[in-house]
């Protein structure tokens, strides 16, 4: 992990309330379900920095898929291509590679995105559930129809895109017609990580999830970031943000 | 030139920036990113006689310039930390002054005990807490108890003591008292201040606990004037903790009447920030002509 100030390359909307922001800075190595700790420079205000999951890392390039929801990421939206951030990272644990025999399926929903799609851009292979209110709300529909051998399915609580319904509906069905053993890939709202922890273990199936919890420093310090486990609380951001599935207490 | 402060017989800081209770853990993360050896002291998470799971999430929330914070003190317990953290903070060259609370009186004296061995340099005494015992009111906010149990953790170790201050009480100063006649070494001024921040979508609090601590540049102000009036008052060293964000803020506190600083929230957002507050508080000094810090310490200029 460091800090540096990092250019800003691209920063630009991708969807509704979506941005996709491309940062000039070495952070090699990066495994997908790491995130950045973000701030403005120059400003004490916003107080704290804004965790961002990261994309992609390529040759000095580090790509960021953001959903603008309050202050912060409101300013990181309106900062433009030659300014300056201050990032921290990369940090947390990322998702560990499918086995070799083993099927991948990533199902992202809410702002749950970003690591997903990095997994599956990592892997190349396996099954994609992208779960949205409304087609509006999904980014990067031609990037995603092009990774790899990786199959999309898209559900729209609307029904204005794909299959009308929710993500979760889709995994359930995604799974049944999968043989061979499964390694799930979750992050997303925690109603859908539970429920795909559920069907993980209906299905007999590995599932590791990404938690998204709110954060104050981003690299262990603080115990803000806890979730509760089989091994009682843990740091979302140093001990995570992947998590086993069968290690997480879901509560009610 | 000598950035040396002293805070108690036996406790003589390298220089005057700690870091503060709650936002340094137990120093293991930081010394990823920093030689811990360059701060004047740290200052660990509060500690308890057993180990505390804190409070639910979310946990942490952020407000105008600056965050509100609701952990529940959540630590690993004394033993615990005496087995596993105490020993790698012994490998710096830095003052370990280990902050602890308790729920009674019994409880602040057997971790005085506890914490009276090798590798602790000091005690930071948080009596910020109820007092199980005596119908939930803090040890900090009555003059008397707070007296009685500084007294009590004094005859228990052998340690430099420091007693953290509430800042919710009507007379400071008078609390700074009883504190010093007590038996404290120095007085960390001060804790955080009880705050909420609310949804207006939802209607509900932004913490699961929800109240929490104020902490950050917000409060700078306020901690400044509660460091003069202590400082005025009390005849024992004060540390500074309060929304410290730069050397600038550190002269401040200084010149108020603080013989050191902590640092906290800024750190979560900067970890970084100690050695260029250090740094600049030497060039500073050298800007000026000054020899020493006890030149700033205390010297503000009042009508």
């Amino acid at each position: 992990m460091k800090e540096c100030n990092a250019l800003v390359k691209d920063n630009r909307q991708v969807a509704q309330d979506t941005c996709l922001m491309t940062l000039a800075c070495e952070f090699s190595p990066f495994t997908p379900g790491q995130f950045l700790m973000l701030r403005l420079t120059g400003t004490c205000e916003p107080f704290l920095r804004r965790p961002l999951a990261v994309l992609s890392y390529r040759e000095g390039a580090v790509e960021l898929l953001y959903k603008v929801i309050g202050r912060g990421t409101s300013l990181l939206a309106g900062t433009k291509k030659g300014e300056e951030l201050s990032v921290l990272g990369p940090l947390g644990k990322g998702f560990s590679d499918p086995r070799p025999e083993e099927e991948a399926v990533y199902i992202a929903g809410g702002t749950g995105l970003p690591p997903i799609l990095a997994m599956a851009e990592r892997t190349g292979r396996g099954r994609l559930i992208i779960g949205a209110r409304t087609k509006d709300d999904i980014p990067l529909w031609q990037r995603m129809q092009n990774i790899g051998d990786v199959e999309v399915t898209t559900t729209t609580e609307d029904g204005s895109l794909g299959i009308r319904g929710v993500a979760t509906q889709a995994l359930g069905d995604v799974l049944k017609t999968i043989q061979q053993p499964c390694m799930i890939y979750a992050c997303g709202p925690a109603g859908m990580l539970k429920q795909a922890a559920r069907l993980a273990q209906d299905f007999g199936a590995r599932c590791e999830v990404s938690i998204e919890e709110r954060m104050a420093c981003g690299f262990g310090v603080c115990s803000a970031c806890v979730v509760r486990t089989t091994t009682g609380n843990q740091r979302v951001c140093t001990q995570g943000p992947v998590f086993d599935a069968s290690c997480i207490e879901w509560g009610q | 030139m000598d950035i040396t402060t002293r805070l108690a017989p036996g406790l003589c800081l390298k220089n005057p920036v700690l870091s503060a209770s709650g936002t340094f853990a137990y120093g293991e993360e930081f010394s990823r990113m920093f030689d811990l050896s360059l701060l004047g002291g740290v200052v660990t998470k509060g500690i308890s006689l057993h180990s505390k799971e804190g409070n639910p999430t979310p946990r942490v929330c952020e407000t105008s310039c600056g965050m509100l914070n609701a952990i529940g003190l959540e630590n690993i317990g004394v033993d615990a930390f005496i087995a596993q953290k105490l020993p790698f903070l012994g490998t710096f060259d830095t003052e370990v002054v280990v902050n602890f609370f308790g729920t009674d009186e019994d409880e602040y004296v057997h971790m005085a005990q506890k914490l009276d061995i090798e590798g602790v340099s000091a005690i930071e005494m948080n009596v910020s807490c109820p007092n199980i015992k005596k119908g939930g009111i803090e040890f900090g906010k009555d003059p008397q108890i707070l007296n009685r149990l500084v007294a009590q953790v004094r005859k228990s170790t052998t340690k430099p003591l420091i007693v953290k201050l509430s800042p919710m009480v009507t007379h400071i100063g008078e609390m700074a008292l009883a504190a010093q006649e007590g038996g404290a070494d120095a007085l960390t001024c001060s804790n955080t201040f009880p705050a909420m921040a609310i949804d207006e979508n939802t209607w509900k609090p932004m913490l699961g606990n929800i109240t929490g601590g104020l902490s950050g540049p917000a409060v700078k102000p306020i901690a400044l004037r509660i460091v003069w009036e202590v400082s005025r008052q009390a005849a024992i060293p004060v540390i500074a903790s309060g929304g410290v964000t730069s050397w600038r803020d550190a002269v401040q506190f200084l010149l108020a009447g603080a013989s050191a600083v902590e640092i906290g929230s800024f750190s979560l957002r900067d970890p970084l920030c100690f050695g260029g507050i250090i740094q600049g508080l030497i060039r500073y000094m050298q800007d000026n002509g000054l020899e020493s810090i006890t030149e700033i310490i205390g010297k503000l200029r009042t009508p």
